[in-house]
Formats: structure tokens, sequence, C-alpha cells
């Protein structure tokens, strides 16, 4: 059997990770289901993992962020719990990411209502010679 | 070590270590010597501010994360008793970070800290021995602090190739024993009762004793030592004792018959260390060989090489067979044994830079020790291939047994 | 098709591959194997000092064991990759994302496979998140076409 694990990350103002978890519950799919901060953690068969997150994530589909997640649930070696303080590695990994989700979300809104941006362009460093201009320029004053 | 006290909380600052698949031998040295490994509690905030404030700034976000980490010790945000760091040996920016961090902690906080870099080679033995210096400083630290020896006390180094014993009384050294090692217990004994001849004194009436270096614990329940203690700890205490410099960094390097060491010392504490024991070119062994070549004894070595020049010899192998026959093979070409001492002497400084000097910063004073110190053309090998003034103290042979004579007289109740 | 992702454990990206329908290489497939496949001898990712040693195929022996056994976990990502994306300057990652040279091995090898790769920068606004989106699902798209003409 091919297990996994996936993460529920919620960056939603419509669901919080505890309606989440009863919907999971609800499902009556084979899996294990842990609460957390950010969402929840789903254990199980890769198929019906990934069936029932599908359903979930249409729950909220601008709040709702998805990845598999390599330990499982718990896990006695990164847990914070048992392992003497700090978080794992992959913890601030997700916090910094997790800042940039109401962007990543409002840019999915966007995408559907068929926005196309306007294409940036990336600031060049100074030419060499603008800037002994600008030099010339200001020294002279 | 015993399992009443409490166990050290030791924090673990590391790049690489779970990826180089050694986190199980350090988790296994730990539990050997009673400690913990903690890892502090930090928040992206902390990360994202660490580069201005530490002022140093690197590629790899591990290293921040071990900078970070460091910060929460020094604020006070985590407690813990002993600090190792660790990195992957041959990474230079992780080198810059390791040092600057042990630096760090070790000002702003004094908590002791050890740090090393390792391959996926390293294991939970080698390991062991760091891990044994550095829960020993910590549960020691009033011990380590002192700087003077008092009331009557006695030193044994069990070495693997001699066995040195001092009386000490009053922080002066007052009996001196030296014996080639035979059988452990026997040259104890042998190095013990000439150190108390020489002293004038009773073994009922010397008040504490400390041993030290490979025979240890054989020799420490033999003389029921009050102190039994690594050569780590005890070298680098000794050396910065005998050669006055107390205080700040110095770099101890230790050519012992078998093996060699090179301990970065901060106030007498070891931080950085290596020890070898692979090659015997890097060893006192070498020079012993070259002596017998020579048909002079190891003491008249020193001051032969330092008439010689080694550039005359021409060395084709550093290896203690291979090597030799070099040195053979230009003593019947004519040249003159006093570049091939020279030559001798410049091949084992050479070894101890290829094998011991790539993980520990070469900090001044350099203070050599060890019988192998006493062969004047050794030390000035190193000076010329590490560009430093080296330092050869009076005693530098006794390191082992003057470092454990002056920590053991902690132990006397007043 | 199989997309490599930079940072391999991205939420974001791996998120977005998926939901654009298509599969994710991250890095935690490599790492849920490892620990899924035997009982855990080598806490905590149960990696062992062996896959320095396979990480050898990458680099050589002078290059730091935490890269190579590094690697050893990308190593099978890389092979497998039909298309990727890089960021090219993402926000501090941590753990498998944490040694610098590691990163800057992996980035080549996925550069130098020739396969469709679309770099771009981190977002910092809301603007930027827009394009970084579009751009993403715009290539995703374009390797659902690909994909398309090749049956």
């Amino acid at each position: 059997m091919d297990t996994i694990t996936k993460m529920i990350v919620i960056n939603s103002t419509k669901v919080l990770p505890s309606d989440i978890v009863i919907k999971l519950y609800e499902s009556n799919a084979d899996v294990m289901i842990k609460e957390t901060c950010f969402g929840a953690m789903v254990s199980g068969e890769r198929s019906v993992v990934n069936s029932l997150l599908n359903d979930i994530r249409k729950i909220d589909p601008y709040g709702i962020f998805i990845k598999e997640r390599g330990l499982a649930p718990g896990e006695p070696y990164r847990c914070r719990a048992t392992r003497r303080g700090g978080a794992r590695p992959g913890f601030h990994n997700l916090e910094t990411e997790d800042r940039m989700l109401p962007h990543i979300a409002s840019a999915l809104r966007a995408l559907d209502r068929g926005e196309v941006p306007g294409h940036k362009q990336r600031i060049k460093k100074l030419d060499v010679e603008k800037l002994k201009e600008i030099i010339e320029s200001e020294v002279s004053q | 070590m015993s399992n009443t006290e409490n166990p050290v909380r030791i924090a673990q600052l590391s790049c690489g270590a779970e990826y180089s698949g050694i986190q199980k031998e350090i988790d296994s040295a730990v539990e050997q010597v009673n400690a913990v490994m903690v890892y502090p509690e930090i928040d992206i905030l902390d990360i994202e501010a660490i580069e201005e404030d530490f002022g140093l700034k690197v590629a790899s976000p591990d290293l921040k994360l071990m900078m970070a980490r460091a910060k929460a010790i020094v604020t006070g945000k985590v407690h813990v008793d002993a600090v190792f760091v660790a990195t992957c040996f041959r990474c230079a920016e992780a080198a810059l970070v390791r040092s600057e961090v042990r630096r760090y902690i070790h000002e702003k906080t004094g908590i002791p800290v050890i740090s090393y870099s390792f391959t996926e080679r390293t294991t939970a033995g080698t390991l062991l021995t760091r891990m044994e210096a550095l829960t020993t400083t910590a549960r020691r630290k009033s011990l380590l602090a002192r700087e003077k020896q008092s009331g009557l006390t006695a030193g044994i180094d069990s070495g693997s190739t001699t066995t040195k014993a001092v009386i000490m009384r009053d922080n002066e050294i007052i009996g001196k024993g030296w014996v080639p090692t035979v059988k452990v217990l026997d040259s104890a004994e042998e190095a013990y009762n000439d150190a108390l001849k020489e002293a004038g004194i009773k073994r009922e009436e010397v008040q504490a004793l400390g041993t030290t270096g490979y025979g240890r614990f054989l020799v420490g329940e033999h003389f029921k030592a009050d102190l039994i203690q690594e050569e780590i700890t005890v070298n680098s205490k000794g050396a910065v004792y005998l050669a006055d410099m107390q205080k700040g960094v110095a770099t101890v390097l230790d050519i012992g018959g078998m093996d060699n060491k090179a301990i970065s010392v901060l106030d007498g504490i070891p931080g950085m260390f290596t020890m070898g024991g692979i090659c015997a070119g890097a060893s006192g062994r070498f020079l012993e060989m070259t002596a017998k070549r020579l048909g002079v004894s190891i003491t008249e070595l020193g001051a032969l090489a330092i008439k010689g020049r080694a550039q005359n010899i021409k060395m084709n192998s550093y290896c203690i067979v291979f090597g030799i026959q070099s040195l053979v093979n230009s003593l019947a070409a004519g040249g003159n044994p006093e570049d091939v001492a020279a030559a001798a002497c410049h091949s084992v400084a050479e070894q101890l830079f290829e094998q011991q000097l790539q993980e520990v910063d070469v900090k001044e004073p350099v203070i050599m020790v060890g019988g192998t110190s006493l062969i004047e053309g050794l030390p000035r090998a190193v000076e010329e291939l590490l560009k430093v003034k080296v330092i050869v103290p009076d005693n530098a042979q006794y390191i082992g047994a003057v470092g454990a004579a002056l920590l053991v007289s902690g132990f006397i109740s007043r | 098709m199989k997309v490599f992702i930079y940072p391999t454990n991205s939420l974001i990206l791996s998120d977005l591959v998926e939901r654009f329908g298509h599969e994710p290489l991250a890095l935690m497939q490599e790492i849920g194997k490892k620990v899924r496949a035997q009982g855990l001898d080598s806490p905590p990712l149960n990696i062992t000092p062996e896959d320095p040693k396979i990480g050898l195929k990458y680099a050589a022996v002078e290059v730091p064991s935490g890269v190579r056994g590094r690697m050893s976990l990308f190593g099978p990502l890389i092979q497998s990759a039909e298309a990727a994306i890089i960021i090219r300057d993402p926000v501090i990652p941590f753990g498998c994302m944490g040694c610098a040279r590691t990163n800057e091995l992996v980035n080549f090898l996925i550069r130098a496979k020739k396969i469709p790769l679309l770099e771009l920068d981190y977002p910092s606004t809301e603007d930027e998140a827009k394009e970084f989106v579009y751009k993403i699902s715009e290539f995703l798209k374009s390797l659902t076409e690909k994909k398309n003409e090749q049956h």
C-alpha cells in the first residue's frame, strides 16, 4: 500500500481547522486525521487521500492549500513535544509561505476572473556611464 | 559518568548532520555521557534579522538558523548547559559561521562550546571524547576556572608511549617521573614513585590525585584517583597554565608518541580540536625511528635538526616506512645527518598541518607540548610552516600530569 | 506531467502544480519513502551514512557530506522531472533546502536537463503574486497542451 501524508494549510476567513476536521471525519474514509495549528494532516492510502482532499479543497479553493509531507503526523523525532524545544526546520518554511497565502489567494481569484496581469520589467542595475554622469553632476554642484 | 546527576542539556547548532546520516551517532554519543540534545526555540523574525544582528551574511539558510539559535542562547530565551556546534567538513561558509558562533557564545555567556566538522564517516566513538570534554566542562565549570594549584597533589599521565607523573605543592612542581610505558600499572607505579622520591614525600601525604591519558581509567582505579579526566581538557588547562597564558585564545599542539592533537583553547577551555592516530608519520614515532637510523638518542635529534636544512633532503613520502627509506637513501647518497634530522622534523610538521590543522584555526599564542616539543627542530619546523611563533613552556613534556595535578587540587576539602 | 519544483518543499508551488492538474515532484515524497521504507534506524529522516555515497554520482568526495546526502534525495526527482519551475530568490527555506551549495547544484542540473522550464522571482506584493500565479498557470497549461499533442 502506498501510504502518504498530506498537510492542509488553511488561510481563510470562512473555514477553521476544526471545520475541515469535521468534514474529514464525516467522509468515513480510512485515513488518519490530525488537527494542527495551521490546518490538518491526513494520512492514508494515496488515492484515498488525494480524492478526499480534492473535495476538501472545494470548500474554499482560495483559502485551502495542500502539500505532501514526508513524515507521519506526530513523528516523535520531529515533534516539538518530544524533541525538547525548537520547531523542525520545515515549520519555518511553512511560516514564511503562510504569510504569502493571502496574496496567492487573491491572485487565484484574479485568474478565475480572467484577469491578465501587467508584465513587470525586472529592474536592472544602473548603467555605469549613467552613474558616472550622476556622480559628476552631483559633485559639480 | 554517574547517572544520578541531572542530564547535561546540550544545544545542537548544526548544518548538514541529518543529511550526512550521522544524527543517530550524535544522539548515541550524547546518551553515553548522560546528556540530552535540545534545539533552541526561535521564530521566523529572529531568522530574518539575524544576519544584520550578527554581521555575517551567508547564503545557506540552515547557517542562518544556526546563528539565530545561538542568539536565542545568548539572550537567555533558552537555558542550556553546553553547546555543540557542528557542520560539514570542507564547507568554507560553514567553517566561518562555526567559528564565529563558538566565539560569540563563549564571549557573551561563558557556556562551554565544542565545535566539530563531520563527514559521513563520523561515528559515535569519535564524538564521544568531544561530548565527554563538553559535559565535563559544563559539570565542572568551577574546577576548570582554577588557575593555581594549591595544597599537595599528584598527577599521572598514562600515555601510549610514556608515563609521566608530577607532584605539586602550592603552585610549584616539586617532583617528576618519566618512564616508557611498558605495563600500564607497573609504569605508573614507577613514574609515581620517582616523582614522590624527588619531592621527598610519602604517598599518604598526597591530598588528591588525578589521572589522564590512555590508561587513565585503569591507573585511576588502581590509585583511587579523585579525578579521572580525558586528555583534551587536561592538556588544554595544563598548556595555558605552564605557558602562563590562561586568558584569551590559544592553540595547543601536542604531537604524541602515537597520536597527536590540535586544540583551539579559549580561557583554558577546549573548543575545537582534532585528534589523529591513523598515521605514524605524523607522530613522535617517526622522529624516534629517524634518531635510531642516525645513531643518536631522541634527546639529541632536536639540536641536530636546528643545525640542518630540510630543503637539502628530498623526501618522496611522509610515510613512516617510505619516508624513513627516503632519509636512509639521502644518507647513503652523502646527505649530512643535520639535514636529515631537519627533514624529519619538517615531515612531521607537514603531516600535522595536513591532518590536524584543517579544522582548527591557528590563533596565537601557539603552545607546543608533549615530549616531542623538546625536539627543538620540531617547533622550529612548525613555526616555519605556520608562520607563527611557537611557545614551548618549561616542563612541556609533563603537560598531562601537571594539568591533572592542577585540576585535582580543586578536590581538596578545605 | 511530472513537474520538478524549486524550492522542492514549497507549499505554494506544490499546491499550484497539483491544482492545475500536474504532479509536483516534491522532496517530501522522497523523505516519505525513506521514512516508510523500513524501521526507522537512522532518525530523524532515515538518511544513513550510505546516502552521501550515493550522492557521489553528483559531486565528488571533496564536496561536503551534507551536500551529497541531500543530493541522494534530489537525484531521483531530477531524473524523473519532465518540466520544472524554479523560483530564483526564494524566501529563506530550511532543512532539505538549507544548504546553498546543494541548491546551486540542483538548479544547475535542472537547467542542464533542457526540459520545459519556468524561472521566476518570488513575489513580495499582491500585484507580483498575480503575475507569479498567472505565469505558473500559463506554463502549466502549455505543458498540458504539449502532453495532448504528444498523444
